[in-house]
């Protein structure tokens, strides 16, 4: 750990997702107060690690994204300081009270809704990565005192809502903004079913994707798997989730199709042969889709894979049959 | 250039300008002579070229700010200019890379030599194409010895293709190079392409002549023909042939001025081309064509070994095939077993930001009903005191406003949003 390390956290605060996770018919039931104070011990953890590392926390909101805290724009000095406490650490002190102020900020802001918006959490990942784009380059007048370039980013997805058909092309556009940036997104699960967007970056982007299992263990996985910074990871036997699902969804239905009919132009993704693209209202010639039409496979596949259910792992071709091809 | 003859160079009058890379072989000293006269009097194709460098002044306190904040407006004021519909762009490319490998190419009047500085261009070229074109695929000719070699088959794997160029005693230049010969190989490896794909050819040439078997207007009209666009970046000067075959076929023709350049001239051939709707010659447009294409699911690595029906080998991660089952090694392929179209969705999703770019955000000039304080994506605290003298473009108070969602952002952020992330943060929360 010689660089200093940045850390963009980004807290998926879905109201409703937070009230099921909290039930107790759950196996392992987390509330969000639980959370709130493990993920507050993980922070503290990541600061304490390195007198140089930073640290933004973003939330993601039922239709909003917020920045809840930042270590560039707190100043210490600043006039809502929490007051002195003899028994804490007043770093500590300074991150926690904050992230707690502002988090029930934005829920008491939530209390009209009628109808909870989905959260979007690529409005958060977005912030993330232009606020990482800002670490990396300082205002022209500053010093550059801080090493915050050369610094390793990562960001640290909590998620508990699943997949957003709709922001398919803005996550696909953050994964590959990070990989330009070269930011490691690692993703933990914390509730909910498996989301194959995020599953996407987290391998993408050279992260890791934890479901996490037992919900009880839950600052365990954050400390061993999350705190060290991705340069020292392959010194140590990080978990990751290395099967990824990179079949698409169609356009049209949202299925997840393993065989899909893509148009020339914009890509767009249709599980059957259709005569015009629904997006880009190109026509297709006919002869086209006469042959495409024939030559579908009418039965499925040998390994009995159908849309939507993701493949067993085990479901992989016999070794005689790959042995035999050549 | 006529039909028959063996071995003819341009005459002095198909050279629109006599520069001083024509008496590149001729020593240093006429070559010297040259620079000072390309110097004095400039010639045709350096009118438009304008080096970045030239154009950066410091200010009174002799700082670069300044110069840096135009260099934006400037890219942003182009971005304004752009057309605001979201033009189509030709997705799924194919291009033969034609390399000069003839003696010309071992004038160093670019370092190391041009040929050394071809194939480390080529190859960062080649990296960068497949990384902004996932689907389409390259292939490359090399010209020697007064024919056409074939060095890489068409594919779409860029390792392939890199290691085809990456052994250099395999391509040493000798001879002269032969366009015509070149150019009908190339055109022969794409008759079969189906007709949504792009057909593209890229010269590299450092000769000024051509050793031709036959009439080279007679394979520039069958490009045109089969829709073929040309681009050449030339090394030494402007050739009439030259410009003409890029002319006629809708492609790029340029003359690269220095090391710096050349990578610009090559580089600038990476987007994705834009389609022409009311297409004459080969950029033309080009029918629209649905596609099968599979979507594998990636094994982890402690998956069983298997063989791979790509390289015959065990290994443990890799792509089945959606249809038949076979352990591909890599994506995007196609099936070695049946066929098929093999893709990851990511992919896919690498060409959407091209159809779906983000607008061009406006320039705020006054703060009258301005709530926020800070950048909405990064947070940055945003100026409330304009400042001074700033030229057309740029904002008094470094704020650009989404017109869809009213967020403003800082300079940053708007150059970061519209050039990598393609997608405005407050648009999608
Ligand atoms: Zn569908
Ligand atoms: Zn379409
Ligand atoms: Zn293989
Ligand atoms: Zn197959
Ligand atoms: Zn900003
Ligand atoms: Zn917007």
């Amino acid at each position: 750990m010689d660089r200093s390390c940045h850390l963009s956290l980004i807290i998926d605060l879905s109201p409703s997702q937070w009230h099921l996770s909290a039930q107790p018919t759950n196996p392992h039931p987390l509330s969000f107060q639980t959370f709130l104070s493990l993920v507050l011990t993980f922070l503290n953890s990541h600061i304490a690690a390195k007198h140089e590392n930073t640290l933004a926390v973003f939330g993601a909101l039922p239709g909003k994204s917020t920045m809840l805290y930042s270590s560039l724009d707190a100043d210490s000095s600043n006039t809502n300081d929490p007051p002195a406490d003899a028994n804490s650490y007043r770093p500590f002190k300074f991150v926690n009270t904050i992230v707690t102020k502002n988090i029930q900020k934005e829920l008491d802001l939530l209390e009209g809704l009628t109808e909870e918006p989905p959260v979007t959490l690529v409005g958060a990942l977005t912030m993330a990565l232009c606020y990482i784009n800002r670490l990396a380059h300082p205002p022209p007048g500053s010093v550059a005192t801080e090493t915050t370039t050369e610094a390793d980013a990562r960001i640290l997805i909590l998620s508990v809502s699943p997949d957003l058909s709709a922001s398919y092309i803005p996550v696909m556009n953050s994964i590959f903004s990070a990989q330009k940036l070269r930011v490691t997104i690692d993703v933990c699960k914390v509730y909910g079913e498996e989301t194959v967007f995020l599953q996407q970056a987290a391998h993408l982007t050279g992260g890791s994707y934890i479901y996490l299992e037992r919900r009880d263990a839950f600052l365990q996985y954050l400390t061993m798997s999350f705190l060290p910074p991705p340069s020292i990871r392959h010194m140590m036997a990080v978990p990751r989730q290395d099967k990824v699902d990179f079949r698409a969804a169609c356009f049209c239905h949202k299925n997840i199709v393993d065989i899909g009919f893509v148009c020339s132009v914009c890509l767009s993704i249709f599980c059957s042969p259709v005569p015009v693209c629904s997006t880009c209202r190109t026509k297709f010639p006919m002869k086209t889709l006469q042959r495409l039409n024939a030559s579908r496979p009418s039965i499925p596949p040998a390994n009995g894979v159908s849309n939507g259910s993701p493949r067993p792992p085990s479901a992989r071709p016999s070794q005689g049959m790959s042995a035999s091809l050549r | 250039m006529n039909s028959g003859s063996d071995s003819d160079s341009f005459d002095e009058g198909d050279l629109t300008a006599r520069g001083r890379k024509a008496k590149g072989k001729s020593g240093s000293r006429a070559n010297e002579k040259g620079k000072q006269k390309a110097k004095d009097q400039g010639y045709a194709w350096e009118a438009t070229y304008t080096r970045s460098w030239d154009t950066v002044q410091e200010d009174e306190a002799g700082s670069l700010t300044g110069a840096v904040a135009e260099l934006l407006a400037r890219g942003r004021r182009r971005r304004l200019l752009a057309p605001a519909a979201a033009i189509r762009r030709t997705i799924i490319r194919h291009l033969v890379l034609l390399l000069d490998l003839s003696a010309a190419m071992s004038d160093r009047d670019m370092r190391p030599t041009r040929f050394d500085l071809s194939l480390e261009y080529a190859r960062e070229f080649i990296t960068e194409w497949f990384d902004q074109n996932p689907l389409g695929q390259i292939g490359i000719v090399g010209m020697r010895g007064g024919i056409g070699e074939r060095v890489c088959e068409m594919s779409g794997n860029p390792q392939d293709v890199l290691k085809a160029i990456s052994e250099r005693h395999k391509l040493e230049p000798i001879g002269e190079p032969s366009l015509q010969n070149a150019i009908e190989m190339a055109r022969s490896s794409m008759s079969h392409l189906p007709t949504h794909s792009s057909r593209e050819m890229l010269v590299i040439f450092g000769s000024l002549t051509t050793v031709d078997p036959g009439n080279i207007y007679e394979t520039l009209s069958s490009c045109v023909k089969d829709r073929i666009r040309i681009s050449l970046v030339a090394l030494a000067a402007e050739t009439k042939i030259c410009r003409e075959l890029c002319d006629k076929t809708g492609g790029t023709f340029g003359v690269a001025m220095n090391e710096g350049h050349f990578k610009d001239l090559l580089f600038e051939l990476i987007p994705p081309p834009a389609q022409q709707h009311t297409g004459a010659g080969a950029g033309g447009k080009m029918s629209a064509d649905l596609m099968m294409m599979g979507f594998p699911q990636r094994l982890p690595d402690t998956a069983p070994a298997a063989l791979c029906v790509c390289h015959a080998q065990m290994r443990a991660a890799g792509f089945l095939c959606p249809r038949c089952g076979a352990r591909l090694c890599d994506a995007p392929t196609d099936c070695d077993v049946c066929g098929l179209m093999i893709v990851s969705s990511p992919h896919l999703a690498r060409s959407y930001h091209h159809l779906f770019p983000v607008k061009p955000y406006s320039v705020v000039t006054t703060l009258d009903g301005v709530t926020s304080t800070t950048c909405h994506a990064c947070a940055r605290p945003l100026e409330d005191t304009p400042s001074a003298n700033v030229s057309e473009g740029v904002s008094p108070f470094d704020r650009y406003r989404c017109q869809d969602c009213k967020s403003d952002f800082c300079t940053e952020c708007d150059v970061f949003v519209h050039d990598v992330l393609h997608c405005c943060p407050g648009c999608e929360t």
